[in-house]
């Protein structure tokens, strides 16, 4: 039963990993603290999945408990230094149409970004997820108007951070 | 174009990197580490509390004969040290039982805030226990002290001797001794819980900011 309920779990993890790494990619800064920080995502999950009921889709479920890691429960580990800048890990450069300032831009967006506080961090990863203010008041535990008012914040900050 | 929804463009393409996928072979081991999540850590720091607080109660008394004689000199034979005793340990119980309730409360399926919610609880009830032995460790050393002066006669025969400038001074002493003791407690505490919760502290600041 315990193997059966792990290899499961290892499944759809696989299968969804693209969000850990979504939620890593925002909160960390270099590849150490990325997978440091996927570890413990990995860790949660797999302490809670007992309790994971099918009605909830898996992976709303993993952003609720990806982002809960981030934010609240990680603590850095001493091993993860910044020694590395984010962009150089990451940040792919695509060579199909190749466009200078848009990728220009999009860099400087990435690094905006990742100058915001933990919950703005939130809001802009579910908002770049394509989730409604519904789900994302319920992920934070705010109402949807509040998430409304500090994602136009969130937005007039980064136009801020990019042109000061 | 708003600059969000160009890096959202970008973001739905996948931003993750091909070679950082991992299979699962590499998944099966991750699941099995040991978490450094604050949660364990606090679970550690208020089970070494509990423990720590529970010896330095018992140890005086268990180890010296002498001790636990004049301690049952102090409170007389009328049954208070009894009574003291099964007050502490109620105490001790019920902090233990309101412990393990708090950490089953917390879930990492929670919403954000809430799941904050519940391991600041968590961390008052190991506040609230630390400040109660304080608060009793002040008492007993005011209540020793009290004793000692008034019941010892070797002591009560010597304070007899102090002009009221060497009284003053000797009780200055005393008093400046226990809150020492008190305000180094105290600092370690922030610092402990300090360093560990400021992170949750400030992200909670920042979502209950949002409510006002």
């Amino acid at each position: 039963m315990n193997k059966e309920l792990e290899h499961n779990f290892v499944e759809l993890l696989e299968k969804h990993q693209n969000i850990v790494h979504k939620v890593c990619r925002l909160y960390t800064n270099n590849q150490d603290a990325h997978n440091d920080l996927f570890q413990e995502i990995t860790i949660q999950l797999w302490k809670a999945y007992p309790k994971f009921r099918g009605d909830a889709k898996f992976s709303t479920w993993m952003y609720r408990v990806g982002l809960n890691t981030a934010i609240t429960l990680y603590r850095k580990s001493k091993r993860t230094i910044d020694t590395q800048g984010f962009e150089s890990v990451s940040f792919k450069i695509r060579s199909e149409e190749y466009d200078d300032t848009e990728e220009q831009q999009l860099k400087l967006l990435y690094q905006a970004v990742h100058q915001l506080n933990d919950i703005e961090k939130a809001l802009v990863f579910l908002y770049l997820e394509d989730k409604n203010y519904s789900e994302i008041s319920e992920t934070l535990g705010i109402s949807e108007v509040n998430a409304r008012v500090k994602m136009n914040r969130v937005k007039k900050k980064l136009k801020t951070i990019l042109n000061p | 174009m708003d600059e969000l929804d160009l890096l959202k463009k970008d973001w739905q393409k996948g931003p993750v990197k091909e070679e950082s996928l991992l299979s699962s072979s590499e998944i099966y081991p991750m699941m099995h580490k040991k978490s450094s999540s604050i949660v364990k850590t606090l679970f550690y720091i208020s089970v070494a509390e509990l423990i720590f607080w529970i010896l330095v109660n018992s140890i005086p008394y268990f180890s010296s004969a002498e001790y636990r004689a004049d301690l049952e000199a102090m409170y007389g034979n009328n049954g208070i040290l009894l009574g003291v005793t099964i007050f502490t340990y109620i105490v001790i119980i019920t902090f233990i039982y309101l412990l393990y309730t708090s950490y089953k409360s917390i879930s990492v399926t929670d919403n954000a805030k809430k799941l904050m919610e519940s391991i600041l609880r968590t961390r008052k009830i190991v506040r609230y226990y630390v400040i109660y032995n304080l608060v009793m460790a002040f008492l007993s050393m005011v209540f020793g002290l009290y004793y000692t002066i008034y019941e010892n006669p070797e002591v009560s025969a010597q304070f007899a001797e102090f002009t009221d400038k060497q009284l003053m001074a000797a009780l200055a002493v005393m008093v400046l001794g226990t809150l020492m003791f008190v305000f180094v407690f105290w600092i370690f505490y922030r610092i402990i819980y300090g360093i560990l919760l400021r992170r949750l502290n400030r992200n909670y600041k920042e979502l209950k900011k949002l409510e006002v």
